[in-house]
């Protein structure tokens, strides 16, 4: 076995977390692909916690479905979080002996009796002298020791988790972790395969999440200004530049509301200088006044809307791809703002890149639209080269233009060279009132409309930009797939299991979700009689979009559900084995195997 | 602190005043602001493209238009947290705000207290109607309780806000109080707000011409007003301050509530220092990513 899920729950205090970090950090060590995603119950502290780690010799794309192996330091816990951690007959369930449950009679559904191991948890953890705030080591080492992971990078994980610690703690930490080892040793489990080698390289790999990686991508594209206000599940890209962007002369203010937040970024992007705001839906909406502004006075701005589920409060640790309506048209008036959406840890790193570089290009907010799961699951990325994205920065006006200087001449690009305060020559009006070329007011309806031309013409060459979009699969295949986000993921996944079973299927994943690229998708549908777009929201909102600007193939449907739960690959397969079935593209091979 | 010092300056009132002509009513006390900011500017001396000139929307929020500062006439209620992000952005340059008392102390209400505590160095000028005029004449937040209005035809049921005392309590180290019907003391009075090393707050008392009442008008106040000087008013005390202030809305009192004697420094002071402290540690851009690596 090459490819494992595991999930993990318990209560507060059982450190459930920190043993699927230390798992995780040990693996990524060891050159595995791996995926870790938390969740949590509704208290602050102290309630119920679980996590998933997924663990891979091959890449992987999604945090995976039904887990190989669960484990429950209680049952009540456990439970709390239904379908976040489904079990199936071929799940290995192992739970504490505490629990003093008979294997016949677990309180989980699905489960296969004769897969199911009581274990002496915090037995051993007692035993351990660590007690039982080292139930969890225990569990990291019977892990370690039943899945054959290398015992080294796991010890390795555990002290990155526990070296900053009490000495103490962390020798009883090791301990649990040998005894879990030691206890695994003693009692082979026949039905649990080792994980077999990483075939990774070891020590190389980096180990992060979509915010922190998001807020790494700013930097490097040059962000010396953030303004924002704490919001679930954004507030880690905060977090991070609150501790770095000063080391790059740069500021962060953490403002008194939404609003001021993406303000004070308006104002340092009217300054000169690039500039963020990261937010989640219910922030979006107080920010969109402002988001208007910046579009009138073309100012270049990032705006990070990490979705969750909604509306309102809605469900703020879950993910959901509900905010694609808002975020491309929550506007008044005529507005055209670009939408860049991220499917990975890996590749949130080039989208934000890109969305600097467009807003610095064509002087317009961008809204970078992450989600919950990407945002916040832990993920190992291949080291890459950085150099290969080139920066962006705003076309400042030449001493020449400069002598007759007008902010919003109209030009054949209808980009119009931008000033900053401190630019001699250069002082024109910001205004969020409609202007004339020089930025004075007006009112004048002919030039409102030259205006509104300029904000939309200006934005061309983005519909030729192929390098926002990600194409795998046949070409010819007859069957399409078009997915964004985290669920682009379950997609490329689907797209090699449809592939194995012999479907001809190709997949689309745009990171540039508006304006629609209309002959991106043409090209791409030609051909093309059936296929799902798959996403995360009730309505299938880009399924919803796409219709509106272009022509679909009759047999391209929308496979759509609310989030907070993934979707499978081998969902999404099931379904592009149906519509096979009806155009009668299965082969007989694969037409007996189904 | 005033100000005769800088008569060197070798700009002039019209090096600030733009082109456009104003939209305000004639004999609105705006006039009076904007040629007060112009003297105030002129004094000082720092050319227009080194200052940056936020303000809302509302009558006086067009002030930023009439001058070549770099001006931004943004959205109801926003100019300061756009003002204080500008100012992050570039503290070099000389950041003014204005807008009115709907502007400012009621859409915009909830930022005041913010822009107050970090105590970035930029002027606020509030031009005070206590009426909205470009709605055409709607109650503000400081209109007297029982005005009419054609929001309040039967007369207004609410209490107005007393800006003054607000901002003294939200810490605020300087703030002053003018009216244009006394022109030189006004724009002695922006210019030394200017001047301030911080967060300075000027309340006008701009009469609307158009909707607001006689007993605002700048006749009205050339006959009512006395300087905070004349009364022996102690403009280091804040407690002293407060209680001057507290005749807001009865007694026009002008000049200086509140000037900190030893002003705290700015917010972008300590921004400064932390950025050089920390730059140090800054890894190259092409290492960002370095931090994830396990090893």
């Amino acid at each position: 076995m090459s490819d494992l899920v595991i999930g993990m729950a318990g209560a507060g205090g059982d450190g459930i977390i920190a043993a699927g970090e230390s798992l995780t950090v040990g693996a990524t060590l060891d050159g595995y692909h791996v995926i870790m995603t938390k969740s949590f119950g509704s208290q602050i502290r102290g309630g119920e916690s679980s996590c998933r780690v997924r663990v891979s010799a091959t890449p992987i794309f999604n945090q995976g479905g039904v887990l190989d192996v669960a484990v429950a330091l209680n049952w009540s816990d456990f439970l709390k979080f239904g379908a976040e951690l489904p079990v199936g007959p071929r799940t290995i369930v192992l739970y504490d002996s505490e629990s003093h449950l008979d294997p016949a009679v677990l309180p989980v559904e699905g489960y296969s009796e004769d897969r199911a191991f009581s274990v002496p948890i915090t037995e051993m953890a007692r035993k351990s002298g660590g007690g039982d705030r080292v139930k969890n080591m225990v569990v990291v080492g019977l892990l370690t020791g039943w899945l054959q992971l290398a015992e080294g990078p796991t010890r390795k994980g555990i002290r990155k988790r526990f070296g900053a610690k009490d000495p103490a703690v962390l020798a009883a930490a090791e301990k649990a972790f040998d005894d879990g080892r030691a206890y695994a040793a003693a009692n082979p489990i026949a039905a649990l395969p080792g994980l077999g080698a990483s075939g990774g390289a070891a020590g190389t790999n980096m180990l992060t999440d979509g915010n922190e990686m998001c807020a790494s991508a700013a930097l490097f594209s040059g962000c010396t200004f953030f303004g924002g206000y704490p919001i679930t599940p954004s507030t880690e890209i905060m977090q991070f530049l609150s501790r770095e962007i000063w080391k790059y002369g740069g500021s962060l203010l953490q403002a008194e509301d939404e609003i001021a937040g993406i303000g004070a970024a308006v104002g340092a992007s009217f300054a000169g200088k690039k500039s963020m705001t990261a937010t989640s839906g219910p922030g979006l909406s107080l920010k969109t006044e402002v988001l208007g502004l910046a579009s009138i006075a073309e100012l270049p701005l990032v705006v990070v809307n990490v979705q969750r589920g909604g509306p309102s409060t809605g469900m703020p640790t879950k993910t959901e791809q509900a905010d694609l309506y808002q975020s491309v048209f929550s506007s008044h008036g005529d507005v055209l703002r670009p939408v860049l959406a991220p499917t990975s840890v890996a590749d949130i790193f080039g989208v934000t890149v890109h969305a600097f570089n467009i807003a610095e290009e064509y002087q317009t907010p961008v809204i970078l639209l992450s989600d919950q799961e990407i945002a916040q699951r832990k993920e190992s990325v291949e080291p890459f080269d950085l150099s290969q994205f080139p920066i962006v920065s705003r076309r400042e006006p030449t001493a020449e233009e400069l002598e007759h200087y007008q902010r919003f001449r109209l030009t054949e690009s209808s980009i119009s060279p931008i000033s900053h305060p401190g630019m001699a020559g250069g002082s024109y009006q910001g205004a969020g009132i409609e202007h004339n070329e020089a930025g004075s007011p007006t009112a004048s309806g002919v030039m409102h409309a030259r205006m509104n031309e300029k904000r939309f013409h200006k934005f061309a060459p983005l519909y030729e930009r192929r390098d926002l979009f990600l194409i795998e699969g046949d070409p010819q295949a007859p069957l399409a797939l078009v997915s964004w986000g985290s669920t682009a993921g379950v997609c490329r996944e689907a797209l090699r299991l449809a592939e194995d079973e012999g479907l001809p299927v190709k997949l689309l994943v745009p990171y540039l979700l508006y304006p629609v690229a209309e002959k991106v998708y043409q090209e791409f549908f030609r051909g093309v009689s059936a296929g799902l777009l798959v996403e995360q929201s009730y309505q299938g909102q880009l399924y919803r979009i796409l219709r509106m600007v272009l022509d679909l193939p009759s047999g391209f449907e929308s496979c759509a559900h609310s989030g907070a739960i993934p979707f499978q690959p081998s969902e999404v397969v099931d379904h592009l084995r149906g519509q096979a079935e009806k155009l009668g593209l299965l082969e007989p091979a694969a037409a007996a195997a189904s | 602190m005033t100000t005769n010092a800088s008569q060197c300056s070798s700009f002039q009132i019209n090096d600030y005043r733009s082109d456009l002509k104003p939209i305000w009513c004639p004999g609105c006390g705006d006039y009076g602001v904007v040629t007060s900011l112009y003297r105030a500017l002129a004094h000082i001396g720092r050319p227009p493209h080194e200052i940056a000139f936020v303000s809302g929307i509302g009558c006086s929020s067009r002030i930023p238009g009439y001058t070549t500062a770099y001006g931004f006439n943004s959205v109801h209620g926003r100019a300061l947290p756009i003002a204080q992000g500008i100012k992050l952005a570039n503290p070099e340059l000389l950041v003014l705000v204005a807008g009115g008392d709907g502007d400012g102390f009621s859409i915009g209400g909830g930022h005041l207290p913010h822009a107050v505590r970090r105590n970035m160095d930029l002027t606020y000028v509030v031009m005070d109607n206590q009426i909205y005029g470009l709605t055409k004449g709607q109650l503000s937040p400081t209109s007297h309780r029982g005005v009419h209005t054609v929001t309040s035809p039967e007369g207004s049921l609410e209490e107005p806000v007393n800006p003054l005392l607000y901002v003294l309590a939200y810490g605020a180290n300087f703030v002053a109080q003018g009216t244009p019907a006394d022109m030189p003391g006004l724009s002695a009075m922006i210019e030394e707000a200017i001047r301030y090393p911080g967060f300075a707050f000027v309340n006008v008392q701009s009469p609307c011409v158009t909707f607001g009442p006689p007993e605002q008008q700048l006749r009205a106040h050339k006959e009512g007003m006395k300087s905070l000087v004349s009364l022996g008013h102690d403009p280091t005390n804040r407690v002293q301050a407060m209680s001057m202030a507290q005749a807001y809305g009865h007694e026009l009192y002008t000049g200086v509530f509140y000037r900190h004697p030893d002003p705290p420094p700015s917010y972008e002071k300590l921004v400064a220092e932390r950025q050089d402290h920390m730059k140090a540690t800054a890894v190259p851009r092409e290492r960002l990513l370095d931090r994830f690596v396990q090893h």
